[in-house]
This record gives structure tokens, sequence and C-alpha cells, in this order.
């Protein structure tokens, strides 16, 4: 399949960027590691007039570190995360989940951006955002403006991003004494789609839960906080009875059939991946 | 590339594949590497409903913006095109040729026409404009739909959606006889999936007709030059001597390109109307959606055994869903699992019952393994089953009834004459690897290993028995071997390289039996202007043994021709000449001639010892006298994660025995490579429709699952060598034996590992969603 005659355009500063994105009635898409895009080109499901690559603009990708937050810029590649070892100290779970994306070539160029943007309900660093209260900043030619990563998503492929905003970092606040995980069950082996991913990140006292944030990919039509879950993990053991935090999510979560399982079997999954990250956490704490 | 080993023996050595190196740097040359300058480019208009009358295709809309050179819809084909033959039917099939041209729609994906433009992108917008008017008509997805009561019926003709039936061995009165009298009888209803062939070449052509000489050439993705060049040649009017069918390098096949699909006949006609040189190249999607599938049946099957444990019969129903419309020999792997179902093991009475019938999918047809994958799934749920609900250790029962070295040759009930081997001692090495190799379960993960036997029809011939059976096909293969003046060797065959690495096999044989270094060796395959003829070519596991067996003859004719030249020019006696080094020598007479230089000698025509033959050329047809049986033990080590349904397989293992193996590193990844597409079968792939749109839902690899590198575990193989006895050489074949035993395999080591879940083993994939569902039936499963 080739994809619909369109125009490509690849300037090389964020102002022209962002000019071309906000001209009025154009048709733009934002090319990033085209991971997912130029698949979608290809099978004509994407059909734009303008296809705009990010790839010559300076300053959209980087790991920066500071006391309060972990900054990533949008076109930051998942390789990067998967290797940065500032990363690895500041927030493990970070590189721990994009090392879980499909394979080496594909993180190669994939980005953390572009993860995001393409908002895939199965997708699994979109749950971590959420988990963590990730704030994605976008950018027009007029205007900053930042999201927090629970409203960022709006539906299966569908976000809070604006035609004429770019996606050009995401912030993620560092919490002390924070630990987290992330766990997912796939379709095949390592390399497959994610049926269901949860990312558990917790606070202790001892080995009590003091405070609790569950974020699940592949139960609904986009990543989900498990708000009853967290406050029926909170005040309890990791190692204890979670019987309570399974049926909460259980009740939370709203997932669908297709041919790779039912929406009792992922619903069974999502208690599994729960079960697993806090057992992983109680004894090895966050990822190394 | 630098060469040290020069000198023989190569039958038997280890060598890497000629072609890797060139292939490993991206020097491929596929169809779509041929030049194509100047090429039109081709884009396959597809129904988009599985069943519908077509009211009309209306190519205004792209035929008005003055870019497209060429579109072609039903009423062009049908005036322009005749249909292609198939080869092989059951009886009771009255379809026996398949149409280019659809005026009914059968599935979603068939191909309706064509649209020709100076680019892909180009044709593919104008397709966009093409509107396929199709007044539907009700669908029949699956075979309990298509078997109802009021089914719709997609030959309505026919009163029925049953495509014909064969049987096949003992007859159904004396199996139930035997059946009612028996200690112990177990029943199940074992179900195997569609699956894609999933090259890593799609197909494709670029077809180039010369208006001045009349003449078609095609550059084609294909398994079977022959074949299509007169499948081409009957559906487009053309005499055979106007067509030349050209396979360059295959990226794989499977059997998914052994016979001309009607939109390559599209793509052919484009090029013959506009003069002009057309290309089409498959994409994923239509390979995954469109292109002909495998497998695809349901048996219901039984198993007798007497108090002691032995087999009494063996008796299955297998109802085959064929799809659309029967292809050149869509029935055949059906009809083979009828055939094979019986194995390596003796049963006092066996049969089986095939019944094709048409749904509204893509048609099924070959694909690797070939009808035996199925049987030995049948057959080996069938005796695992039988030792659990007996209590019988399941390694003892197989040994108890398999075939004895010492009972070979042995008839099966079906026919079928298993030449050689020793089916137990096999079975116990993988036995002895499978104690080696069990390891512990855990809390959450059960582990489990078990072992199968199978054996493998390979070099699928003699040209008789396919008289028998009216399959319209030749059984036989053909070599040519030319020493060229120069000295160097060139080998013509029939068969085809699609990635298995004939062509390095074949070049061992001459370089060894005429005493050349290799590298002086090319093998020529693939294009039907110098290619021998060969209607199966590389199919049914018959490459080497059939090709080999005829080259060994040619090659052992051409020796003894290079000596006697040899020996008029050292003035020697015959037998006092050797060969060393490349060089003839008479010792005595303190004499010798390079073999450039007889060769040299012989094209001038001098020294020649019969006046009528002078070409440094010699052709040896093969038709065996029967088929040669390889035969294996598989075993695999399995874990089940009792909380997800997740298979892994940690460990494989197989033992097989392929009579004289001329290069086992290609035997050994051949049989790895099987293993894997085993595994993808057992495991993960399937295609899957709609029920209700008939739109397959596996469009993409993200959706089809194959096995990824990592998903497949070490793999050992182990080899036997019995030499055939039917085939000069000794060799056997070994294409399809890796993917044969692989999901009755593991589905046992599954059921060895969580016994509460065996009887629910009765399909595959094993994916984890099934497998989940089995286990949270069970005690296990509510952890």
């Amino acid at each position: 399949m080739k994809s619909v005659p369109f125009e490509y355009r690849a300037p090389a500063t964020l102002e022209e960027t962002l000019a071309l994105l906000g001209k009025p009635g154009a048709n733009v898409v934002p090319l990033a590691g085209g991971q997912s895009l130029l698949p979608l080109l290809a099978l004509r499901q994407v059909r734009p007039a303008t296809v705009l690559d990010l790839n010559r603009v300076p300053g959209l990708a980087g790991v920066e570190i500071t006391d309060e937050v972990v900054r990533i810029g949008a076109l930051t590649r998942l390789r990067a995360l998967v290797e940065s070892a500032p990363l690895r100290a500041a927030l493990p779970v970070l590189p721990e989940t994009a090392a879980q994306v499909a394979n080496r070539q594909i993180r190669h160029r994939s980005t953390l951006g572009g993860s995001l943007c393409h908002a895939d309900p199965t997708a699994q660093l979109p749950a971590v955002a959420v988990a963590l209260e990730a704030r994605l900043w976008l950018r027009s030619a007029r205007a900053e403006r930042s999201v927090l990563a629970q409203d960022f998503f709006a539906g299966a492929r569908t976000t809070a991003r604006r035609r004429n905003e770019l996606l050009v970092r995401v912030e993620f606040p560092r919490t002390p004494g924070r630990h987290c995980r992330f766990e997912a069950v796939t379709r095949r082996g390592r390399a497959g789609f994610p049926l269901i991913g949860l990312c558990l990140a917790v606070s202790l006292a001892g080995s009590v839960v003091t405070d609790a944030r569950l974020a699940a990919s592949g139960i609904a039509d986009r990543p989900r906080r498990l708000w009853e879950a967290e406050r029926a993990l909170t005040g309890r053991r990791l190692d204890g009875d979670l019987a309570e935090v399974l049926d909460a999510a259980s009740a939370e979560a709203d997932p669908s059939s297709d041919l790779h399982g039912s929406a009792e079997y992922r619903s069974h999954l999502l208690r599994t991946v729960i079960r697993r990250a806090a057992a992983r956490l109680a004894t090895e704490g966050s990822a190394p | 590339m630098s060469r040290t080993d020069h000198a023989g023996p190569f039958i038997g050595r280890s060598m890497p594949r000629i072609h890797d190196p060139r292939l490993l740097v991206g020097h491929g040359r596929f169809v779509d590497d041929i030049d194509d300058s100047g090429a039109l480019h081709a884009v396959v208009l597809r129904s988009p409903v599985p069943h519908g009358h077509i009211v009309a295709v209306d190519c205004a809309a792209a035929l008005a913006c003055g870019r497209a050179l060429l579109v072609l819809g039903p009423d062009d084909l049908e005036l322009l095109t005749d249909e292609l033959p198939t080869a092989w039917r059951i009886p009771g099939q009255r379809a026996r040729t398949v149409a280019v041209a659809a005026r009914t729609v059968r599935y979603v994906g068939q191909p309706v026409g064509l649209v020709v433009a100076s680019s892909r992108a180009e044709a593919e917008g104008l397709a966009e404009l093409v509107r396929i008017d199709i007044e539907p008509l009700p669908a029949v997805l699956g075979l309990d739909a298509a078997l109802a009561e009021g089914a719709p019926l997609l030959y309505p003709e026919d009163g029925t959606n049953v495509v014909g039936e064969i049987h096949f061995g003992d007859a159904p009165q004396e199996l139930e006889r035997v059946m009612a009298s028996a200690a112990h009888v177990v029943e199940r209803e074992l179900t195997i999936q569609r699956v894609c062939h999933s090259p890593m070449e799609p197909r494709g052509l670029l077809a180039e007709w010369i208006p001045a000489t009349r003449r078609l050439t095609v550059w084609s993705s294909t398994q079977s030059p022959h074949v299509v060049r007169q499948e081409l040649a009957t559906a487009l009017r053309l005499r055979v001597d106007q067509v030349r069918v050209v396979a360059p390098d295959i990226g794989g096949s499977f059997g998914g390109k052994v016979t001309t699909y009607a939109d390559e006949v599209m793509v052919c006609l484009a090029a013959v109307s506009l003069g002009r040189r057309v290309k089409w190249i498959e994409d994923r999607t239509e390979n995954l959606t469109a292109s002909y599938q495998g497998r695809g049946q349901r048996a219901r099957a039984r198993l007798a055994l007497d108090g002691s444990g032995r087999f009494l019969a063996l008796s299955a129903h297998i109802t085959g869903d064929l799809g659309a419309f029967p292809i050149q020999a869509g029935t055949g792997p059906f009809q083979v699992t009828g055939l094979a179902l019986e194995g390596p093991y003796r049963f006092e009475r066996a049969g089986a019952t095939v019944t094709a019938v048409h749904t509204n999918t893509v048609p099924t047809g070959a694909y690797r393994g070939y009808g035996m994958q199925e049987a030995a799934w049948i057959r080996e749920r069938l005796i695992e089953e039988a030792a659990r609900e007996t209590g019988r250790d399941p390694l003892e029962l197989r040994l108890l009834n398999l075939i004895q070295a010492e009972e070979l040759p042995y008839t099966t009930r079906t026919g079928l004459g298993y030449d050689s081997g020793d089916y137990p001692a096999a079975l116990r090495r993988a036995a002895a690897l499978a104690e080696e190799r069990a390891r512990p379960s855990g809390d959450s993960v059960r582990r489990g290993v078990a072992v199968t036997p199978s054996v493998e029809i390979t070099g699928f011939a003699p040209s008789a028995l396919l008289e028998m059976f009216q399959i319209d096909w030749s059984g036989w293969e053909s070599v040519r071997v030319r020493v060229s003046q120069d000295g160097t060797v060139t080998v013509f065959a029939g068969v085809i390289a699609i990635g298995q690495g004939i062509e390095t096999t074949l070049a061992q044989i001459v370089a060894d039996r005429l005493g050349v270094p290799i590298d002086w060796v090319a093998v020529e395959l693939g294009d039907t202007d110098t290619a021998p003829y060969s209607d199966l070519t590389s199919q049914a596991s018959r490459s080497l043994t059939l090709a080999g067996a005829a080259l060994m003859q040619a090659a052992d004719r051409m020796r003894e021709r290079m000596f006697e030249l040899a020996a008029y020019h050292l003035k020697a006696p015959r037998e006092e000449v050797v060969l060393e080094g490349a060089e003839f020598r008479w010792p005595a007479g303190r004499t010798s001639l390079a073999w450039q230089e007889v060769t040299s000698r012989g094209w001038k025509g001098w020294g020649r010892s019969e006046p009528g033959r002078i070409r440094l050329e010699e052709t040896a047809d093969f038709d065996p006298p029967a088929i040669t049986f390889s035969y294996s033990a598989h075993g695999a080590a399995v874990s089940v994660d009792l909380e997800t349904g997740e298979i892994a397989v940690e460990d494989y293992w197989t033992v097989n025995d392929s009579g004289v193996l001329v290069n086992p590193l290609i035997a050994e990844g051949q049989i790895i490579g099987g293993v894997a597409q085993g595994l993808g079968i057992a495991l993960t792939e399937e295609v899957v429709h709609d029920p209700v749109t008939g739109h397959s839902l596996t469009t993409g690899f993200t959706e089809y699952i194959l096995p990824a590198s990592a998903d497949v575990p070490p793999v050992t193989v182990e080899h036997r060598s019995t030499p055939s006895a039917v085939i000069p050489g000794g060799f056997k074949g070994l294409g399809e034996g890796g993917v044969i035993p692989g999901p009755a395999t593991v589905a046992n080591a599954v059921a060895a590992a969580v016994p509460d879940i065996a009887e629910c083993l009765t399909a595959t994939p094993l994916s984890p969603a099934r497998v989940w569902d089995a286990l949270s039936a069970t005690e296990a499963g509510r952890a």
C-alpha cells in the first residue's frame, strides 16, 4: 500500500514547525519516530495534506532531571529512555516500561511523545504517564499550556492535543520514596502487543502503603486511573490480602472483547498484574 | 568469498549456503529488485463483501481523469481469459477450473479487476475511484454455518455446500464393528485453525509482452514456474512456447505460491493488452487476507484399544474448510490427512472419511506439512488422551503400538508403504532427552514434557501413483549437468530455490560426484527457458530426494565420460586413470592432463568414444519406484502460567531420520524453521473472520501473530540415518518434517503439565485466552 499524496515539510526550527501546524484549515500530521504513523499512512487510514517531520527540530529530545521533576523532550527515543543512566536512578519505571515496548529496532526510532500522542488504549507508556500524574506540555505558535496525562487521553487514538499544538515535553513529578513497577501480559511472549498493562506506584511506611497510584492500559478506550483500588490499597501491606483492591479494580475496569481475549479474561489479567506488581514491589522494590 | 574447502567429499559436509553472503548483505534479487524502469504498476480491485452478485464495475471516474492506463473488470476478463485448470480433485467435486473473471464473488478480497497506472501510488488512488456495485447474498462463515440445515448455498446448482467426499482405509462398517467390541474407545473433536503462509516476500510479478515477437515473459515469485507457465498459457489463450516464467530469488513460499492466482493472470493480461511491462507486488494486507490459506479443518475421531493397550482401530471423519472454490489441489491436504492418519503406528483397522466444504472465505490449499501435521494432531492427541483415560504411561503406550524396525517395509491400512527406519529408536532417544530436560513446576507455573513420533511422506511421486489417484501432475524430476569448455559445471534442475538451500546441496552432490571444486559449480533453477520440466518442483519434500537422485545419475554418467575422454588423451587404459585435485593422471604412464584441458578438447569433439555424443551434457530423468518416508520424534518442554494461560515452550528437541544428509547444517536449518512454524500453529497463528461481515480481523502481523525469534527456544536436532533404498544416493526428504509433530507435541506437553485441562486441548492455537478459559473451569486455574 502507498499513502495518499502529501506535502512533506521538515522545518529546522520550532517556530517554523508551529507556524506550519497552525496554518488555518491545514490537514497536517506531525511525524516523530514514524513507527505508528508510517503504517497508518501506507494503509491510507491517515490521509494528511502535509506530513510535518519533527526530526530536524532542535531541542525536542533529551532527559533533564531536577529535584522536582523528570523532564523528557517529546522527541526522545524509547532507546534513549532505556539507556539513560540518570533516568534509571531518578525514575526507573520509565526505562523499565520503555524496554517492554515492541522490539529494539522499533525503540530505536519510536519516541515518547509519539507514543503518548498515538494514544493506543493498550500502549504501555500512556498508562505510566497517567499513574505518575505526568504533565504534558503542548505548544502552539501563540501559547503554551499543560495538561495532566489523565486529561490528555480522550479515547482510543484521541487526545486533548489541538490540531495546531505540538507535544513538546513531558514532566514526571519526582516523589522521593515512591516505588514503581510496570507489569504487563502480552499477546505473545516478550515482543508482543500488551493485552493488559499496569503501572503501580506506592509510598511505604515500613511495608504499609501510605499512598498508591494505579493506572492500567487495555481495560478501557484509554489508560485509566483505578481510584477505588488506590483507596483500597492505602493503609494495607503490599504482601497482605489484596482481595478488596482487586475487586475494586475489577469494578473500575471496562475492557472489551476481541479476537485476543474476552472482557472477562482481561478483567482477570488486570487482577493478575496488580498482584504481580504488588508482589514484586514487596520483594524487590522499584525496578533496578 | 574465500573458500578453503576445495576438495571433496562434499556429500555429508556441513557448509554454509552458497547464496547466504549475497542475501545477507542485501543483494537478493527478488521480483521487486528487478529493474522496473518504464514499467506500469497494477492494483487489484477486490470484493468488499463475502458473497454477492456483481451488478456493475463502474470505472468511469477512474478513466475520466486520464491517469489510468487500463482498468479491467469482469466483462473484460470474461472476454479475454479462460479458466485456470485444477490438478487434484475430490470425488463429487464439480468444479474442474478456477475462473479468472468473477460474476459472483464468494470471499472478501476476491479479485474482480485491475487498475494500471504509472506508479503504484497513482494506481491505488485511482482504484479508490472505481465503484463496485454488488448485490449482497447471505454469506456462510465457518463449517457449522456451511453445513447447517437451510444454509445459504455458495453454488445453488449443487444443492449443498459439500464439495465432495472420499474414504480411505477400512470401510466405515468394519471400523464400527471393531469400535463396538473394544475395551476402550476415546473420542474427540479436534480442530486446526486456518493459517497464512506468511512468506517474508509476498507474491508479486513483473510481466512483459513484446508485441513484435508475441512473447510473454513473467518474473514471478512462484514455487512452480512450469505450472504457472502452463496455467498462464491456458488462461491467456497463448501457446506454451509464447510464455516464459522466471522465478528469481524467492523469499519463502510454504505452499502458498504453487499455482497461478486470478490476480496474477490479470497482471499478465494487462501487459499483453498494453504491450508494456506491468508490475504488481502483493502487499502484506493482501497476503494475509486474499492469498490462499492453509489448514482449516475439524475431525471427529476415535481410537479403540484392547484391554492390554493395543490399538484396535483409528477412525476419523475429517471436514475441511475449502473456502470459496477448489483451487489447483484445494482438497489435497484434507485428503492427505485421511491417507496419513495412522502415522508410525500399527492399527488392526484404520480409516478416514474426508468431506470438503465450501464457505465464503479465502480458498485453502497447500501449506507446509500438507495434511500430515493435521493427521499428527488428531492421532497424537487421541493417543495422549487414551493414555490418560486408561492410566497408562503415554510413552509406553506409544512404544507398545509403534511399527517395529523388523516390521518394515510395512503397508498401512490406507495403503502407504513405509520403507525403512527404526521408529521406536527415535522415540526412545527423544524420551531420553526428555528425562534430561524436564524441569520442576512452581506455584503458579506448571511444567510438562511430551514426546511424539511421526512419519513423513517425502519425495512425493511416482507418476504412476499420481495416475492411480487421477492427479493431473507428473511425479518425475529431471536434471541436466553441463561441463563447459572452461571446466566449470552447471546444474539445471526443475526444482526451485525457495529459501531451503537446494542450490547448495545440488552443488555439493555434483562437485562430489565429478570430483571438482565446489566453487566451479553453478546451479540454475527457476527459468522455464532453461529449467527441466517439473510439475511438483520443490513441493512435498521432493527437491533433494528426487532432483538429488536424478543428479546422482547424471553426474555419474558425466564422470564416466570425462574419464573416457581423459583416458583417450592420456593414451591410458580407462581403469588406470585417476582424478586428483582436478587433474587426470595416469600414474603408470607418468602423464597428466588438467580437468579444464579435457573439457576444452571434449567440446571440440576430439577423442569422443561415441560419434553422436559430443556436448558435455548429461540429462537424467528420475521417477522413483515408490514414496520414501522420513520419520522423527519431537520433544517439547513447556511451562503453563496458571494465572494468565500463557504457554512458553522452554525447550525443544528432535530426532530425525531423513536418510543420507548431503548437508547437515542445511538439514538442521530446515528442521528448526519447521519447528518454529509448528510453534506458530500450536500457540499463536490463526486467521479470524468477522462472523457477520466476513472480513478478516487478522490483517496485519499485530493481529496475526507469528512467533518471533525470542519466542522460539533453542532447538536440539539429532540425526539418525537409514539410507533410502528407493532413491539413488539414499536421500529422504525433510522439508516438512519439522512442522508436522509440533502442535501435537506442545499440546501434549501442556496436558502433562496441567492434566486437569488435557481434555479441553482440542483446538489450536493454544492462545493464552483459550488456555485460560480451560484453566478457569478447573481447580488449577482458580489459584
